[in-house]
């Protein structure tokens, strides 16, 4: 193989690597996907919240918030979180994912829910 | 991205020495007593490390707040944490300043009794930086 091929070979696959990295990047984002916004739950039941977060490159796990008060830490970036008891009447479910000096990035979501 | 993270490394480098220092000198000092001149070295030491935990402590409120605008978000048991990290750094500080400038012809027994009150200090300001990290 000569140099000029070589060097051919060499910027082909930076630019496959970078192309790939750039297409492969995705925004990041933070769903619950239970309950959905405005829900309606028992108060008699154990209720949960089910979520997926993809932190991007800044995040790095997620702090959950039941009525602006830090409920938990949830360093599994999808599942499902136990609630506890909540008493009836309106209340607010956020996911905020956060960096390693859990700080919020602005990667959130948040829902309101009725207890009955 | 690159500048954040080399900046909250860089912080941590100088919160992970000043710790070390805290109790580290602390240890050594009772360890290696009573030598009033390495004592007074270490009390140095351990003035500096404290110096280094509270500014870099300040720090990491500093970075997040200049790229995010807000600190960092938490918890309850973080909280009491980080209370009980503040009160140790504010006393170990001005214990070793009080060593320094006081311990000079003070009897053995009376720099061992500081010495161990530092040692607890640092301890425990090491014990809630885990909690902490870990309850935020």
């Amino acid at each position: 193989m000569n140099f000029q091929s070589l060097s051919c070979s060499i910027v082909l696959t930076l630019s496959a690597a970078l192309f790939s990295s750039c297409v492969a990047a995705e925004e990041p984002y933070a769903r619950i996907t239970f309950p959905p916004d405005g829900a309606k739950l028992d108060a008699m039941s154990q209720n949960h919240i089910d979520y997926e977060v993809n932190p991007g490159p800044r995040g790095s796990h997620i702090h959950l918030y039941v009525d602006n008060e830090e409920a938990a830490i949830l360093r599994k970036l999808s599942g499902s979180h136990a609630l506890e008891p909540l008493p009836p009447g309106a209340h607010s479910l956020c996911i905020k994912v956060v960096n390693k000096a859990h700080v919020p990035i602005g990667v959130e979501q948040c829902i309101k829910v009725n207890i009955e | 991205m690159y500048i954040q993270n080399i900046s909250y490394a860089l912080t941590q480098v100088v919160h992970n020495f000043g710790a070390s220092a805290v109790l580290g000198g602390a240890v050594a000092a009772l360890w290696l007593a009573p030598r009033p001149e390495l004592e007074r070295a270490l009390g140095w030491l351990v003035l500096s490390g404290w110096a280094a935990q509270i500014a870099s402590g300040a720090a990491f409120g500093v970075i997040s707040f200049y790229y995010y605008e807000q600190f960092p978000d938490i918890s309850f048991a973080g909280t009491v944490a980080l209370v009980i990290k503040l009160a140790c750094a504010a006393s170990g500080f001005s214990l070793a300043a009080f060593y320094l400038l006081y311990a000079r012809g003070k009897p053995q027994a009376w720099r061992r009794c500081i010495w161990m009150i530092m040692t607890v200090l640092g301890g425990t300001a090491l014990t809630a930086a885990a909690f902490l990290r870990w309850y935020s």
